[in-house]
């Protein structure tokens, strides 16, 4: 009986082994996977920085995993926009280079001849804090304040999102992107018509 | 005896089910595990997934060097237009950060030429001190009679005007200029046409640490 016992008790330790080194094995695996595929979509991300900052302009570079909106020009940092939180379709964020089509729309004071056109200026706390962001190739930046401070603003930006993907059947990609009122209100007036925007990894783990 | 001999049989027998059946349920395990394909490179050829990880590594460190290269490797001048600040830096350092008036963005339509508009925005983007004047003269542009509700003069010395842009002016093209004021009491906010505005100490400090050619990134 006592041999059957530890006959029994070996076979379940074996059994256990045996599954949590291959679970073991597995996670390291995918971790190295994982680094792997991170190092390659930072180098992916820095060749075309590279190729960005070699032009007298400066562009937006959006990077989900340090939580950062950045506008940069000749590789340096000029301005950092935090990032509370982002989501895309099928959580699948789109990598690569894109250009922004349109500014965000804003209401500019018009002066008559005879009138200092200095008088009624437009500045940064005019600019929308919820609005969209239309990319080429075909793809869809929401910014939206957070829901629990601004839930006007956020319910607005929702459906304006629900009708922007109706509109495109949905099957463009989108990408939405929370930032306080302040960061996107800067980022509404820092951005430029035609303006390159890179998203992806800039840093790696 | 007999008795005992058969169960030992039975224990070694079981004990031989549970093992086969724990190597059994290994194998299913390692077939159908998704990374099967990573893990035995890893496996198998350590060293070269090792050296191919530090390879893409290495080619990061590369290519951040080479981005590096491109920062502007002396003093450049940084204006955020949405904060009304200009910075002049060197690498991290900042040499200056003064209060600066940048474009009201505001809109001027032509009387009669409606296909004539101005609007007043500092230009966004990247750009070099093109031009370094000393004791400028303002050639008014013809926004700048229609805003005053005057006739655009055909004499081009009645244009001019002295003594209002300060000490110095940096042009970085297209008629715009960094250069002083005597509105120094609305420096801090977008009320220029286009122009950076600076006070005297501050546009000193500028013409001491820029040159033709220093880089100027404005957002």
């Amino acid at each position: 009986m006592r041999h059957r016992k530890f006959f029994i008790a070996l076979g379940l330790a074996a059994a256990f082994c045996g599954t949590c080194l291959v679970t073991e094995t597995s996670a390291q695996n995918l971790q190295a996977t994982g680094e792997r595929q991170a190092v390659q979509e930072a180098n992916t991300v820095l060749q075309e920085e590279i190729k960005l900052a070699a032009r007298p302009q400066t562009y937006l570079l959006i990077d989900v995993h340090q939580g950062v909106v950045l506008v940069k020009a000749r590789g340096v940092e000029i301005h950092r926009l935090p990032l509370l939180s982002w989501r895309a379709r099928e959580d699948r964020l789109p990598v690569g280079l894109f250009r922004l089509t349109a500014r965000p729309p804003m209401d500019r004071p018009k002066t008559k001849p005879g009138e200092d056109a200095t008088e009624h200026p437009i500045d940064v706390s005019d600019m929308p804090a919820e609005y969209h962001l239309a990319l080429e190739p075909s793809l869809l930046v929401a910014v939206v304040p957070p829901a629990r401070n601004h839930p006007w603003l956020w319910i607005r930006g929702r459906m304006r999102e629900w009708w922007s993907r109706a509109v495109s059947n949905g099957s463009s990609p989108w990408l939405r992107l929370t930032l306080s009122p302040e960061s996107a209100r800067s980022l509404a007036w820092s951005v430029t018509e035609s303006m390159p925007v890179l998203i992806g990894r800039a840093t790696i783990p | 005896m007999t008795h005992l001999i058969e169960r030992s049989k039975r224990s070694v027998s079981s004990a031989a089910v549970l093992a086969a059946t724990a190597l059994a349920a290994g194998l299913f395990a390692y077939q159908f595990d998704g990374s099967r394909e990573v893990e035995s490179r890893i496996l198998t050829a350590e060293p070269r997934t090792t050296s191919s990880l530090a390879h893409l590594r290495a080619q990061h460190a590369a290519l951040k060097r080479q981005l590096a290269a491109y920062a502007p490797t002396g003093a450049y001048i940084v204006v955020d237009t949405a904060r009304n600040r200009l910075y002049v830096k060197r690498r991290e350092a900042v040499l200056l950060d003064a209060v600066v008036s940048t474009g009201s963005g505001t809109i001027l339509d032509h009387p009669d030429q409606p296909e004539r508009r101005w609007v007043f925005d500092t230009p966004r983007g990247a750009f070099a001190v093109e031009s370094k004047l000393v004791n400028p003269a303002w050639v008014k542009p013809d926004w700048a009679f229609l805003e005053e509700g005057r006739m655009i003069p055909a004499n081009a010395a009645e244009r001019v005007e002295t003594g209002i842009l300060g000490e110095y002016a940096f042009g970085f093209g297209n008629g715009y200029f960094i250069h002083g004021t005597l509105y120094t009491r609305m420096l801090g906010k977008n009320v220029t046409h286009g122009c950076i505005r600076l006070n005297d100490d501050d546009l000193r400090t500028v013409n001491r640490l820029a040159d033709i050619g220093t880089p100027l990134i404005i957002f």
